[in-house]
C-alpha cells in the first residue's frame, strides 16, 4: 500500500493500516491507531456531485458508500456500520451492478455532496481591529484591509471593529456620517449587555404608514454584503486613525483586545449562531485594560516568560487564560472562527488567547509588524481562491466519526472543539478532545488536518475472521464559501490481524505516526511539564522499538529496525528537542503559534516542523538532501534550510567571501552567479504554499542570522559529543536523554534501553 | 362707535425703551419732589437724630376701596432716595444705583429691628446686576487701570459713600468706618501716564461700575465661553420637530455666539437611550458620531474632537448640524437618559466650565436621574400638591451642585406633550444660575411654536454671559442679609455661587437689622466677581444709598411696592415648596392683612377703631392688587386643574424674572385695540405709541371689541362676539367673526392702516421688555372654546375667577374686615 497514494486518493494517512485485531495486541503496538484526515483535501478530479446522500435509518445515518454490500434486485443495500438493511430512495430504481452511483463506485471512498438547501446567510467576516499601532503599521494594516475587501466574494457580509482603550463597533449601514457604538474598555460585558447596547435585541414596529424602512434594523447595521458597503468602508478604513487617548512614557497603551473580541463575538452570537463567519483580529500588542488582560499597562511590568509561568507569577494568566476560553467556546459554539494575526516585535498573549485560534480552526499568524510582507502575504493569502473563484475556506463545519464495531473512537487532537455526540462509537480511552464523535470546527481550508485517535474493543482470544476489517466513516458537513452546503465523505476500510502477523508492522506507517504522536505529546505538554511528557516520548519509543525491532537481548550492537520503521527514532529526537516542546528558547507566544500550526497541518508539512529539511548546493554537484547536522556545513556550500517557520539560505565561509567579492557580476563566474540563485529559486518554490508565510532569511557562515540553523542542526561534531552521558540515566529509562545530546548518542541509548542492556 | 379712551382724562401712554416713561399726568410722588416745606419742618422740630437735613418724605394715604388705580403707575420709578447733604462724594445722578440694577423695598430704612418689625414691611433687595441694555440705556463704566481700591477690614469697593480724610490720602469706608490708605495709583491716569482727577473716577461717580480685575481675582486664566447642547433624539424629539428647530437655530447663532479672540468651544452630544458623541475634527467637514449605550457609568468615547474649538471646527460644525435632525428621522428609540447624559456634558467641560444647553422632549427614564411620571392629578388643590413641586430625586440636587462647584450651569429647554416633571428638571438651571424654559406640547409643525423656540433659543445663545461668577452683598453696620431666592447656590453664608450670570435674571435678599443703625444713611454693595464672555475677569459693583429714618411714617411713604411684591412672589414661592401652597397664600394675605393694620393704626385718624376706607399709603396703593395678582397667580392659586408642570414652570418665572417683567406676569396689560387713539399703533418720538392700559376687568369688554391681554409670557387677542366684519377683514383677512378659528395664531399683516397697527402693538409687546421671552399669541372668541376663554379671562385679576378666586373688590372686602377685626381683638 502506498500511503502516499491513499493521502491523495481520501486526505488521510493512517498510523497502521492493519489493525491489530483485539484490544490487547493494539495496546502493544504503542502507537495508536489514530488518522490524521484532511477533511477539504483538494480532489480536482473530484467534482462535487449534485445530489444528496443516501443515509442509513437513524441513529446511525451513515452514509452509502462503496464498502456497502447492496442487492440490486430488491434494491437494499446494507449498513456496515449498524448492520441495518435499508432500502434505496425511489430514484435509485435503476439501479443495477453496471449502473451504480458514483458513490458505490470503488474510486469514490471519498465523496463530496453539494447539498439541496443552500446556507440561509453568506459568509461573514469581521474585522477586529487594533488601533494602538504606530503610524506606519497602522497604515500597512489599513491599506491591508482595504485589499482584502476586494478578494471577499461580493455577497459576503463585511463588519469592523475598531479598538484601543475603547472597543467601537462601526455601523456601516449608517449612511449621515461615520457612526460607531463605543464600548469601555474595561467593562466586562455580558452578552445580554452587548446586544442591548448595539440595538440588536429590539424589533423596531412596522413602519408607520406611508413611511418607507429607509433604515437598517438589528445586526444587519452593522454586517452589510462587501459590494454594498466596499465604499464606506475602505473610506472609515482610509480614515482610521490611532487610538487617540494620550499615553504616558512609562506605560502602555491601553489596548482592551478582550472587550472588542466579546463584543465581536456577541454581535455575532445574536444573530448569526451557526452560519460560517469569521472574525478577524489584528493585535499590535498586548490585551493591556479589562477583562483579558495579559500585561498591566505599567512598562515596568514585564510581559510574562516561561519561565514566570512556571513558577505561577504571572497575576493576569489564569484569568485572562479563563476569559479567552470562554470567548473561545461561544464562538466554536455559534460556529465561528476566529483569526489571530499578531503584529508586534514583543508579545501580545497570544499564549493566553490561543484558545480562540485554537478552539475555532480560525488562523494563528505571528509576525513582527503588520508592515512585515509576512504579514501581507500571510493576510491574503487567507483569501486564497479555487479555479471556479470561491475562497478557499469552508464554515460552521461539523466533523462526524463513524466506525464499525471492532473500533472506537477514543478523541482528536486539532483545532474543533466537541460535537458531544454520544453515539456507539465512543470509546473508554480518552485521547485529546475525547467523549465524543462528533466536533465542531468552525473554519476549514485544504490544508486542514485532525488527527483522530482510535482504540480496539474486541476482547482478546474473539477469533479473526478471515478477512475481517474495520471500517470508519468521516463525515465533514460544512459551509462552502459560495454559500451551498456541502457534505464530504471519506470511507475507509482496514483488514485487522492476528496478533504478531508480519503485515501489522509492514503496514507501519512512521511519518504518520510520528505527527500523530508528535499531537499527542504536544496536547499533553499544554497540560503537564514538558520533562513529563519528554519522559513520556522516550517510554513509547522504547516499547515500540522492543516490540518491534529485531535484536538480541542485552546485546545493543545487534539492535536492527525494518525500513518502516528506521527512521521514527531520528522524528522523536528531533521531536524532543523541537519547539513544540523545547520552550525555553521561545516566548510564550512563539510556543503558542508553533504548537497551533502543527495541530493544523498535513503530514509532510508536519514532519518538516519537526525535523527540518536541509539542501546542500555545490559546484558540479547537483543540489541534495543533506544530513541536519553540523557536518553538512562546509565552507564552499550553500544550505537551504526549510523549518517550515524559517526558509534559511546559508552561505558557507567560502560562499561568503566570493559572494561579498562580488564575483557573481564578474564574467567567466557565470557558474557562481548560478551557484548563488539556484537556492534562491527553490526557496521561492518553498513558499508558494506555505501558511503562514515563513521568515525568510539569508546570512552567512559565522554571521549572527546563522544561529537559526545551528539551533537545529544535530550536534554531532561538538566537543560534547564523547564521552559526556556515558554515567547518566539507567533504570527505567528516565531522565537519560538531556537536551543537546546529540543523535548519535540518543540512538546508543535508546538501542541499549530497547535491549535490556544495563548502562554501562 | 368705538370705545373713546379719552372719557378717562389721560393721555395715551407713550412707550420708550426702557419701559413706560411717566405719561403727561405726573406721578404722585414727582408732585412732591419739590415741596418740602411743612413736613420737613415737623420732622427737624421732632429733634430726630438721622435724617435731618435732608429732604423728608410725605406721606400721602388713600382709600383703597373705590380707588381707581392706573395701570400705569406700576411701571415708574419707586420713590425717590433722598441721602443727606454730603453723604456722596459724587454730583452724579447715576451715584446711586440704577433700581433697574437693585432697588431695596424701602427707600428710608427703619434705623432699629423694633421699627422695622412694626411697619410690618418685608426688608430686601431685588438685584440684576447683569441687566440688558436695550437701546438708549447708559453702558455700564469700566474702570480699567487696575486700580481697585478696597477697605481692608470688611472689602468693601470704593464707592462714591465713602469719605476722604487726612487730605484725601486716606479713605474712611461707608460700611465699617475703618480708614484705609488711597492706593498710590489712584490719582494717577496711566492711559496718558499723567496726574489724573481723582474726582473723576468712575467708581466714585456710578453707583454701577465694573473693575477689570487684575489676577489676584482669579484662581486661573478666566474661562472662554463653552456650550455643550444635550438633544434629545428619541422619537418625540425628532416627531416634534424639536430636534430640527433646535440644530437648525443653533446653526443660525453660530456667528451670535460670544466668540471674541475665538476661543469659545461647542460640542454636541445626543441622547436617547443612548448617549451619542459627535466628534467633529478642526477642519473637517466631516463629523462622525459615537454612540455609548453603556449608561451606567458614563464615559467619553474619545479624548479629542468632542468639544471642539467653534471657529476652528466650524465648516464641520455646520455640516452637522444641517444634517443632525435627518440622522435620526428613523428612529424608534423610546426613552431618555438624561441623566447619564448630563453626567457626560459635565465629564466634558468640568475641567474648563461652561454651560450645558439640554433640549429634552420626554420625563428620563433611563440611567441616573430616571423620574417617575409621579402626577396625580387627585392631589391638585390638596396640601400634597406642594410635594409634587419639590424635586423627586435627590440626584438634580448633588449634581447641580457639583456642577456649580465646577462652574458649570444648566438650561433647560423643556418640551414635552406629557407629564415632564419640571420641578424636578428646574433644579439644575435653579442650582447652577441657569435657565429653564418650558414649551409644554411643542410642535414644530406649528409655526408658532417653531418660531418662539427658536427666537428664545437664540436669544440665550446670543446673550453674553457672565461666567465663573460669585456675588456677594456687603452693607452698613447692623444689617446683615439673610436669605436669598434665585438661581444660585450658596456657598458660604453670604457668598452666592453663580458658574453663569443669565443676563436679566433677577435675585432677591431678605435683610435683617442685626442692631440699631446710627448713621444718617446705609450703603448695600452688590459685588459680581465674573468673567466676561469676552474672556476678562471683571467686577461688577453695584453700590446703593439709603437715607435711614426712624419715623414710620416715612418707611412707608418710600416704600417700593414693585421691589416688595417681587421679593413677596420669591417667599411665596419658597413657601409652597418648603411647606404648602395653602400655607404660601396664607402668608401673602397675613401679610397685607399685617401692613394694612398697621398702617391704619400708626397712619390714619380711625386708629384702633373701625374703618369704612381702607388706608395705604399712595405709593403703595398697587401693592394689595399685585398680591391678589399673586394669588390668583399659575404658580401659587388654590386650584384643583394646574398641571404641575405648569405650575413649576410659572415658579421658576416668579422666581427669576426681574421686576419689569414679573409686574406684568402679576399684573397683566390689557388694553381695547378696536377703539384705541389713532396715534396708538404708529410711530412717536420713542418708539411705537402704545393704547392706555385698562384696569383688569371684564367689565371693559365689549361685545364688539379687539383686545389685546398680555403678561409678557402670553398675549391674549380677545375677539367680541359682535364685531364688526369690518374689524375681522382688516385684522384677519376674514369675512367673519364665525370664520375665526381660536387657538395659537400668528395674526397677517395686511394692507390696511389697523391691521399695521394691531400688528404694532403686538410686535411692540414682544420687544418692550428685557428677557429672551417670545410670548405667544392666542387668538380668543368670546364665545368659543371655554378652556382658552378662561385663561384668558384669568388674567383679569380683578374680576372674580374660577374656582371661587375673589374679585378685587371682595379681596378689599375681606382685607378690610380682618383689619377692622383685628382692630378689636
Ligand atoms: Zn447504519
Ligand atoms: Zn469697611
Amino acid at each position: 500500500m502506498n500511503f502516499e497514494d491513499v493521502e491523495d486518493r481520501d486526505g488521510l494517512r493512517l498510523s497502521w493500516n492493519v489493525w491489530p485485531g483485539s484490544r490487547i495486541e493494539a495496546t502493544r503496538t504503542v502507537v495508536p491507531i489514530a488518522a490524521l484526515y484532511t477533511p477539504l483535501k483538494q480532489r480536482d478530479d473530484l467534482p462535487p456531485v449534485l445530489y444528496e446522500p443516501v443515509t442509513c435509518k437513524p441513529p446511525c445515518r451513515a452514509i452509502l458508500n462503496p464498502y456497502c454490500q447492496i442487492d440490486v434486485r430488491g434494491k437494499l443495500w446494507i449498513c456496515p456500520f449498524c448492520l441495518q438493511r435499508n432500502g434505496f430512495p425511489p430514484h435509485y430504481k435503476d439501479i443495477s451492478n453496471t449502473n451504480l452511483p458514483a458513490e458505490l463506485l470503488p474510486k469514490y471512498t471519498t465523496i463530496e455532496y453539494t447539498l439541496a438547501r443552500p446556507a440561509p446567510i453568506p459568509p461573514i467576516f469581521l474585522f477586529v481591529v487594533d488601533t494602538c499601532l504606530d503610524e506606519n503599521d497602522l497604515k500597512a494594516l489599513r491599506d491591508a484591509l482595504v485589499v482584502s475587501l476586494s478578494l471577499l466574494p461580493p455577497y459576503a457580509l463585511v463588519g469592523l471593529i475598531t479598538f484601543g482603550t475603547m472597543t467601537q463597533v462601526h455601523e456601516l449601514g449608517f449612511a449621515e456620517c461615520n457612526k460607531s457604538y463605543v464600548f469601555r474598555g474595561s467593562k466586562d460585558y455580558t452578552p445580554k449587555q452587548v446586544q442591548d447596547m448595539l440595538g440588536l435585541g429590539a424589533r423596531p414596529a412596522a413602519p408607520r404608514p406611508g413611511q418607507p424602512m429607509n433604515t437598517l434594523h438589528g445586526a444587519a447595521r452593522f454586517l452589510l454584503p462587501v459590494q454594498q458597503v466596499e465604499f464606506q468602508l475602505t473610506g472609515i478604513l482610509e480614515q482610521l486613525v490611532r487610538d487617540p487617548w494620550p499615553v504616558a512614557n512609562d506605560k502602555r497603551a491601553l489596548r482592551c483586545t478582550g472587550v472588542a473580541i466579546n463584543v465581536a463575538v456577541s454581535l455575532l452570537e445574536s444573530s448569526f449562531a451557526n452560519s460560517g463567519a469569521r472574525i478577524m483580529l489584528f493585535a499590535g500588542g498586548p490585551c493591556t485594560e479589562g477583562p483579558g488582560m495579559v500585561v498591566s499597562n505599567e512598562l515596568r511590568e514585564p510581559i510574562r516568560s516561561h519561565h514566570d509561568i512556571d513558577r505561577d507569577s504571572v497575576k493576569h494568566f489564569k484569568r485572562a487564560i479563563k476569559f479567552y476560553e470562554g470567548q473561545a467556546k461561544r464562538a466554536a459554539n455559534n460556529g465561528h472562527a476566529i483569526d489571530l494575526f499578531a503584529g508586534c516585535l514583543d508579545q501580545v498573549g497570544l499564549l493566553e488567547m490561543k484558545s480562540l485560534s485554537n478552539f475555532t480552526n480560525g488562523v494563528m499568524v505571528l509576525t513582527d509588524s503588520f508592515a512585515t510582507s509576512i504579514f501581507k502575504q500571510s493576510f491574503l493569502r487567507v483569501f486564497a481562491k479555487d479555479s471556479e473563484g470561491n475562497l478557499e475556506m469552508g464554515f460552521n463545519a461539523t466533523f462526524d466519526v463513524q466506525t464499525t464495531k471492532e473500533l472506537r473512537i477514543s478523541g482528536l487532537i486539532g483545532h474543533a472543539v466537541s460535537g458531544n455526540k454520544k453515539s456507539p462509537s465512543v470509546g473508554e480511552t480518552e485521547i485529546g478532545i475525547g467523549q465524543t464523535s462528533a466536533w465542531k470546527i468552525c473554519s476549514l481550508t485544504p490544508h486542514t488536518a485532525e488527527a483522530v485517535y482510535f482504540e480496539v474493543v474486541t476482547p482478546a482470544g474473539t477469533p479473526i475472521v478471515q478477512g475481517s476489517r474495520g471500517m470508519i466513516q468521516f463525515v465533514t458537513h460544512y459551509q462552502h464559501s459560495s454559500g451551498a452546503m456541502r457534505l464530504r465523505v471519506t470511507t475507509i476500510a482496514r483488514q485487522f490481524a492476528e496478533a504478531g502477523a508480519l503485515s501489522i508492522p509492514s503496514s507501519f506507517d512512521q511519518e504518520a505516526a510520528a505527527v500523530l504522536m508528535a499531537r499527542i505529546a504536544v496536547f499533553k505538554a499544554e497540560i503537564d511539564d514538558s520533562p513529563d511528557v519528554l519522559r513520556w516520548l522516550d517510554r513509547m519509543l522504547i516499547r515500540l522499538c522492543q516490540k518491534f525491532a529485531e535484536y538480541r537481548k542485552e546485546d545493543p550492537t545487534s539492535f536492527r529496525l525494518s525500513d518502516n520503521f528506521s527512521i521514527y527514532p531520528q522524528f522523536m529526537f528531533h521531536l524532543r528537542r523541537s519547539q513544540f516542546l523545547q520552550v525555553f528558547n521561545n516566548s510564550p507566544d512563539e510556543t503558542a503559534f508553533y504548537r497551533h500550526i502543527l495541530n493544523e497541518e498535513d503530514v509532510n508539512n508536519s514532519l518538516i516542523m519537526i525535523q527540518p529539511t536541509l539542501m546542500s548546493y555545490t559546484f558540479d554537484t547537483p543540489s541534495q538532501p543533506v544530513l541536519l547536522d553540523s557536518v553538512s556545513i562546509k565552507p564552499d556550500v550553500i544550505l537551504l534550510l526549510d523549518t517550515f517557520f524559517h526558509i534559511l539560505i546559508f552561505h558557507g565561509e567560502t560562499i561568503a567571501q566570493w559572494r561579498k567579492a562580488g564575483y557573481q557580476e564578474q564574467e567567466g563566474y557565470e557558474n557562481f552567479k548560478e551557484l548563488l540563485e539556484v537556492p534562491v529559486t527553490d526557496a521561492q518554490d518553498l513558499l508558494v504554499d506555505r501558511f503562514p508565510l515563513p521568515r525568510y532569511i539569508v546570512c552567512d557562515q559565522g554571521g549572527s542570522q546563522a544561529r537559526f540553523l545551528l539551533s537545529k542542526l544535530n550536534p554531532s561534531t561538538t566537543h560534547l559529543s564523547t564521552g559526556m552521558y556515558d554515567g547518566a540515566g539507567g533504570g527505567e529509562g528516565a531522565a537519560i536523554f538531556t537536551d543537546d545530546v546529540s543523535l548519535q548518542v540518543f540512538m546508543e541509548h535508546l538501542k541499549r534501553l530497547a535491549v535490556g542492556a544495563s548502562a554501562s | 362707535g368705538f370705545y373713546n379712551p379719552t372719557a378717562m382724562g389721560q393721555g395715551p401712554g407713550v412707550f420708550s425703551a426702557g419701559g413706560f416713561v411717566a405719561p403727561a399726568q405726573p406721578s404722585a410722588y414727582q408732585q412732591q419732589q419739590p415741596q418740602v416745606g411743612a413736613l420737613t419742618d415737623q420732622f427737624s422740630q421732632m429733634g430726630l437724630q438721622p435724617g435731618y437735613g435732608q429732604k423728608q418724605f410725605a406721606l400721602h394715604t388713600v382709600n383703597l376701596v373705590g380707588a381707581f388705580l392706573d395701570p400705569r403707575e406700576l411701571v415708574g420709578p419707586p420713590p425717590e432716595i433722598r441721602l443727606p447733604p454730603g453723604a456722596c462724594v459724587s454730583q452724579e445722578v447715576t451715584a446711586n444705583a440704577d433700581y433697574t440694577y437693585q432697588r431695596c423695598t424701602m427707600n428710608a430704612i427703619p434705623t432699629t429691628n423694633s421699627l422695622l418689625g412694626k411697619a410690618k414691611l418685608p426688608f430686601g433687595l431685588i438685584l440684576t446686576p447683569h441687566r440688558s441694555l436695550k437701546e438708549g440705556d447708559a453702558a455700564v463704566q469700566v474702570v480699567t487701570d487696575q486700580v481697585i481700591a478696597r477697605c481692608r477690614r470688611c472689602r468693601t469697593y470704593i464707592n462714591p459713600y465713602v469719605t476722604f480724610i487726612d487730605g484725601g490720602a486716606r479713605w474712611k469706608c461707608c460700611m465699617c468706618n475703618v480708614s484705609n490708605e488711597v492706593p498710590q495709583m489712584f490719582d494717577w491716569d496711566q492711559a496718558t501716564n499723567t496726574p489724573g482727577d481723582r474726582w473723576k473716577r468712575a467708581e466714585l461717580n456710578h453707583g454701577v461700575v465694573d473693575f477689570v480685575a487684575p489676577t489676584e481675582y482669579m484662581v486661573r486664566p478666566p474661562q472662554a465661553p463653552v456650550y455643550v447642547f444635550l438633544l434629545d433624539v428619541s422619537q418625540h424629539g425628532v416627531a416634534s420637530g424639536m430636534l430640527a428647530t433646535a440644530t437648525r437655530t443653533i446653526l443660525e447663532s453660530l456667528d451670535r455666539l460670544p466668540n471674541t479672540d475665538n476661543r469659545t468651544k461647542v460640542a454636541i452630544i445626543g441622547f436617547d437611550t443612548a448617549l451619542h458623541f459627535f466628534c467633529v475634527p478642526s477642519g473637517s467637514t466631516e463629523s462622525t458620531l459615537l454612540v455609548v449605550s453603556d449608561l451606567d457609568d458614563v464615559f467619553l468615547p474619545k479624548p479629542t474632537d468632542l468639544l471642539i474649538n467653534l471657529t476652528e471646527a466650524r465648516a464641520g460644525l455646520e455640516t452637522l448640524l444641517g444634517r443632525l435632525s435627518d440622522m435620526f428621522v428613523d428612529t424608534h428609540s423610546v426613552g431618555s437618559a438624561l441623566g447619564p447624559a448630563l453626567q457626560a456634558g459635565f465629564k466634558l467641560i468640568s475641567s474648563l466650565g461652561g454651560k450645558l444647553i439640554v433640549c429634552t422632549s420626554t420625563l428620563p427614564t433611563l440611567g441616573t436621574g430616571a423620574l417617575k411620571a409621579r402626577e396625580d392629578p387627585k392631589v391638585f388643590g390638596t396640601s400634597k400638591e406642594s410635594s409634587l413641586l419639590q424635586a423627586a430625586d435627590a440626584f438634580y440636587k448633588t449634581f447641580a451642585i457639583e456642577c456649580s462647584r465646577s462652574q458649570v450651569s444648566v438650561d433647560m429647554f423643556l418640551f414635552s406633550a406629557q407629564y415632564q416633571d419640571v420641578a424636578t428638571l428646574s433644579c439644575l438651571p435653579h442650582y447652577t444660575a441657569g435657565n429653564t424654559f418650558f414649551y409644554p406640547a411643542f410642535n414644530a409643525a406649528r409655526s408658532e411654536d417653531a418660531i418662539k423656540f427658536a427666537h428664545e433659543f437664540g436669544e440665550i445663545l446670543a446673550s453674553p454671559i457672565c461666567l465663573e461668577a460669585v456675588i456677594r452683598v456687603r452693607a452698613s453696620r447692623g444689617l446683615r442679609m439673610s436669605s436669598f431666592h434665585g438661581n444660585f447656590f450658596v456657598r458660604s453664608t453670604d457668598l452666592l455661587s453663580l458658574p453663569a450670570v443669565p443676563l436679566d435674571q433677577s435675585y432677591a435678599i431678605e435683610v435683617q437689622i442685626e442692631e440699631n443703625i446710627t448713621s444718617p444713611f446705609v450703603v448695600f454693595q452688590t459685588a459680581v466677581l465674573h468673567t466676561t464672555s469676552d474672556g476678562e475677569r471683571r467686577i461688577r459693583v453695584v453700590t446703593s444709598a439709603y437715607p435711614t429714618t426712624s419715623n414710620i411714617s416715612e418707611v412707608y411713604a418710600s416704600a417700593d411696592q414693585v421691589a416688595i411684591a417681587t421679593l413677596l412672589a420669591n417667599k411665596a414661592v419658597e413657601r409652597s415648596i418648603s411647606s404648602k401652597l395653602e400655607d404660601a397664600r396664607d402668608a401673602l394675605s397675613n401679610k397685607m392683612v399685617d401692613i394694612l393694620t398697621t398702617y391704619k393704626n400708626t397712619m390714619t385718624s380711625s386708629g384702633g377703631g373701625a374703618s369704612a376706607a381702607l388706608s395705604i399709603a399712595d405709593n403703595m396703593k398697587f401693592l394689595p392688587l399685585l398680591t391678589l395678582g399673586l394669588l390668583k397667580h399659575v404658580g401659587i392659586r388654590q386650584s384643583t386643574q394646574i398641571p404641575s408642570d405648569l405650575r413649576a414652570y410659572a415658579q421658576a418665572l416668579l422666581t427669576t424674572l426681574p421686576s419689569q417683567l414679573l409686574i406684568p406676569y402679576l399684573h397683566p396689560t390689557f388694553y381695547g385695540l378696536h377703539n384705541m387713539p389713532p396715534e396708538c399703533g404708529t410711530i412717536g418720538e420713542q418708539g411705537v405709541i402704545m393704547p392706555p392700559p385698562l384696569p383688569l376687568t371684564s367689565e371693559r369688554l365689549e361685545r364688539h371689541g379687539l383686545y389685546l391681554i398680555e403678561d409678557g409670557q402670553t398675549m391674549f387677542l380677545w375677539v367680541g362676539r359682535d364685531a364688526v366684519p369690518q374689524l375681522i377683514m382688516d385684522v384677519f383677512e376674514l369675512p367673519a367673526y364665525e370664520q375665526l378659528r381660536t387657538g395659537k395664531a400668528t395674526l397677517p399683516l395686511l394692507e390696511n392702516v389697523f391691521s399695521q397697527r394691531v400688528n404694532a402693538v403686538i410686535n411692540k409687546t414682544r420687544e418692550m421688555r428685557r428677557g429672551p421671552y417670545w410670548p405667544h399669541l392666542y387668538i380668543v372668541k368670546e364665545d368659543g372654546e371655554a378652556a382658552m376663554r378662561l385663561w384668558a379671562l384669568s388674567m383679569l385679576v380683578q374680576d372674580r375667577g374660577a374656582e371661587n378666586l375673589p374679585s378685587y373688590p371682595q379681596f378689599l372686602t375681606s382685607l378690610k374686615e380682618r383689619v377692622n377685626g383685628s382692630s378689636y381683638t
